[in-house]
């Protein structure tokens, strides 16, 4: 645990991702607890996790852009479905798995690229409205541009391969999964601590003394972009690699919102709020089943009553959350840790 | 109060864990009760569990009851995937879906875990065995409805010239499936092709598209939309005096048609898979006796007769030998002319093929009720297969 009060004598020593022996011990334990997983729970349970860690790239990647330097995505759901065809699209021509994941991210960076152009004109909401755009005409060519994405009819993806090694059941796509949400994970964290993410979190506090002190706001801009379709290409390509086939209906509208929700819930301009969020929004649906089921079991008339009622339930905690912790759930954690830290005493 | 939260915890898990561990035969139902598809799938969902309710009554599956997991999935294919994996961790072998798009996201995990499927997806591709190995569905793919709704139009036209043909559509994956054939084949068939318009799913006004279409002059418009957006298409043609007649895909044209088109669908055309209720087939005394004489939608047959066919296979595995995902797809594979009492036309199976039939029923809204006209049958041609 870290000492009350300041004691770095040094900017580096400050500036370090994990400061205390005890983060580093927590941190190696969670690894150590992930890597066992797959030898422990079943295997509904550790699809649950990969489908949470793909979510947690695209919501860390959109965190970087939105939270991070202030522009507003709503098109996020369709570079990752850049990214999901770019890796198919490459898988059919034979290429291997890294290849056809790094191409893949590459594709979506030069897509959010395009569509963030028009950020260095537009900001707030007009840049949401730009990017709505990407969406919708990005939607557009996944559905007609046949001979690239198979159209209406989709595309099948094989399960990656590595120097001969299939990733072909859930628990072996974990690890995979599992080690590439670690290095985006990472990245992003040490992305905001260089001189790239104190640029945009400048940007994001107020674009006229960012500039005055230097910041070149379209470049920092579009870097921002394609960093962050990147990773959304990367989570895409996992997806696309997971699912086995892809269709143009995966990369709706509903998917950006659902990725924006999670960085709202989870904190926004924080790597821990996006994994969280990530998280809650992925599974609070499950839980809303399982609770569903289980009062099948016990009721089936007030089942069949309460079925419906399983939306609503979603919009509330969603707007709940919102009322009473507004700065997400990193917020929570923060009040969570300090308490602890301080006990027993109040401050 | 911690304490008794915990008890009450611990109680429901067991009860939800032992209501399904002394079930031997476990399927799967991935259901749209509360999504944007819902208005369809709640009945289709309802088919499915009073079949399985009658299956039980009725001795089951060689004895064996069957057990139904049911999930709403809400139309999210990632909430498809998480629940197909839950059904995989309770055992089932076999899976009720649904959508086009959480059944084209199983198709390979179905195939690898060797579990057949049946959806209420009739992508042409599904169909093909090569592709979509253990996929299976009652009712034609869109493509053959199309055809046969075209056939049907074709062989009513008694005028010298060519009949006229437009296209209406959504511009999503479910709209834009079944044109590229649907348009070969009314080249073949002699139709003359006037055009194309686009019409949402959720539209409120088709006023530019029937503008558009009242200059092109079909005379047959083909509608592949839902329920909503061809009410709104219907209701507008007859406000602005278009002439011409409607051939409606089949999640277009049910008995929400009439309660939201009013009098303006009147002697239209649309393309089902099942019959209506109250239609004069065998099954339909079962049905009544099902719902207790209550009307349901064409969808709640057609999810009937989709879970019949499915232990239809259930219990031809079961006389083999052992009931598997494995074992019912071979069985299904090798079900011929089998009758759903009328229900629906009758199914057959092959290995390379898997079009249950090539028989489509064509209806029309009469008085404010769908009513059956005609079974049209196509053969069962090779070259149509996925396409």
């Amino acid at each position: 645990m870290q000492k009350c009060g300041l004691f770095f004598t040094t900017y580096n020593s400050e500036d370090q991702l994990f400061p205390s022996t005890f983060q580093k011990t927590c941190l190696g334990l969670f690894m150590a607890a992930m890597l066992a997983a797959p030898c422990v729970l079943d295997f509904y349970y550790i699809s649950v996790m990969n489908l949470i860690m793909i979510a947690v790239i695209g919501a860390v990647s959109l965190n970087l852009l939105t939270g991070v330097c202030g522009q507003m995505s709503l098109g996020h759901g369709a570079f990752v479905g850049v990214g999901a065809y770019g890796c198919a699209f490459l898988a059919t021509k034979g290429l291997p798995f890294l290849f056809c994941l790094l191409g893949g991210g590459a594709m979506a960076a030069i897509a959010g690229m395009i569509f963030g152009i028009p950020s260095l004109r537009l900001k707030g909401i007009y840049l949401a409205i730009s990017t709505l755009a990407a969406q919708l005409i990005l939607e557009y060519v996944f559905l007609h541009w046949t001979s690239f994405t198979g159209g209406a009819n989709g595309m099948p993806v094989d399960s990656p391969e590595i120097f001969g090694f299939m990733f072909d059941t859930d628990e072996k796509m974990f690890y995979l999964i599992f080690a590439i949400t670690s290095v985006c994970v990472l990245g992003v964290s040490n992305i905001v601590r260089s001189r790239s993410g104190r640029a945009f979190v400048a940007i994001r506090d107020f674009y006229q003394s960012a500039e005055n002190v230097g910041v070149n706001l379209f470049q920092y801009k579009l870097q921002a972009f394609a960093t962050s379709s990147f990773m959304a290409g990367i989570a895409g390509g996992l997806w696309a690699y997971y699912t086995m086939y892809i269709t143009p209906e995966q990369f709706s509208i509903g998917l950006s919102i659902s990725y924006l929700a999670m960085i709202i819930i989870g904190g926004m301009g924080s790597v821990l709020g996006s994994i969280f969020g990530a998280i809650f929004i992925t599974l609070l649906p499950e839980v809303l089943n399982i609770a569903t089921s289980m009062l099948e079991t016990m009721a089936p008339e007030a089942s069949a009553m309460a079925a419906p009622l399983k939306e609503g339930v979603f919009g509330l905690t969603l707007v709940l959350f919102l009322i009473f912790e507004p700065e997400g759930l990193v917020r929570k954690w923060k009040l969570i840790k300090a308490y602890w830290k301080l006990y027993p005493f109040a401050y | 109060m911690i304490k008794r939260i915990l008890t009450l915890t611990v109680l429901m898990v067991t009860l939800l864990i032992g209501s399904t561990a002394f079930a031997t035969l476990k399927v799967g139902v991935l259901s749209d009760l509360t999504g944007p598809t819902s208005s369809v799938g709640v009945p289709y969902a309802q088919g499915v569990k009073d079949c399985i309710a009658y299956v039980n009554a009725n001795g089951g599956v060689n004895g064996e009851d069957i057990k139904l997991i049911q999930v709403d999935y809400a139309y999210n294919v990632q909430q498809a995937l998480a629940a197909y994996k839950r059904f995989k961790s309770q055992g089932i072998v076999a899976l009720q879906g649904w959508g086009t798009g959480d059944t084209e996201a199983l198709v390979r995990f179905v195939s690898r875990d060797r579990i057949p499927v049946f959806s209420a997806s009739y992508s042409a591709h599904l169909m093909d065995p090569k592709k979509a190995p253990y996929n299976f569905t009652i009712a034609p793919d869109y493509s053959t409805q199309g055809r046969a709704g075209l056939k049907y139009i074709k062989d009513s036209w008694k005028e010298d010239r060519a009949p006229r043909l437009a296209f209406v559509y959504p511009d999503k994956p479910y709209g834009h499936v079944p044109l590229k054939a649907m348009k070969e084949y009314a080249k073949e068939l002699g139709f003359e092709i006037t055009g194309d318009e686009v019409l949402g799913l959720k539209a409120m006004d088709a006023t530019p598209q029937l503008l558009a279409l009242k200059r092109q002059n079909p005379d047959f418009v083909w509608v592949g939309g839902t329920t909503p957006s061809t009410a709104v298409m219907m209701k507008d043609a007859k406000k602005l005096g278009f002439n011409g007649k409607f051939l409606v895909n089949i999640w277009g044209n049910d008995e929400n048609l009439a309660k939201m088109a009013g009098a303006a669908c009147e002697g239209n055309f649309g393309m089902q898979a099942a019959a209506v209720y109250g239609q004069d087939v065998p099954g339909m005394k079962m049905i009544e006796e099902q719902t207790k004489g209550q009307p349901k939608m064409t969808h709640y047959l057609r999810g009937f007769v989709s879970t019949m066919v499915m232990v239809e296979g259930m219990k031809q595995a079961a006389a083999n030998g052992k009931v598997t995902g494995q074992s019912i797809k071979e069985a299904l594979e090798s079900m011929r002319d089998y009758d759903p009492m009328g229900l629906a036309p009758a199914i057959s199976y092959f290995p390379g093929d898997h079009r249950p039939s090539m028989a489509v029923n064509v209806c029309t809204v009469k008085d404010g009720k769908l009513e059956f006209l005609e079974t049209v049958s196509l053969p069962r041609d090779d070259k149509w297969l996925g396409k």
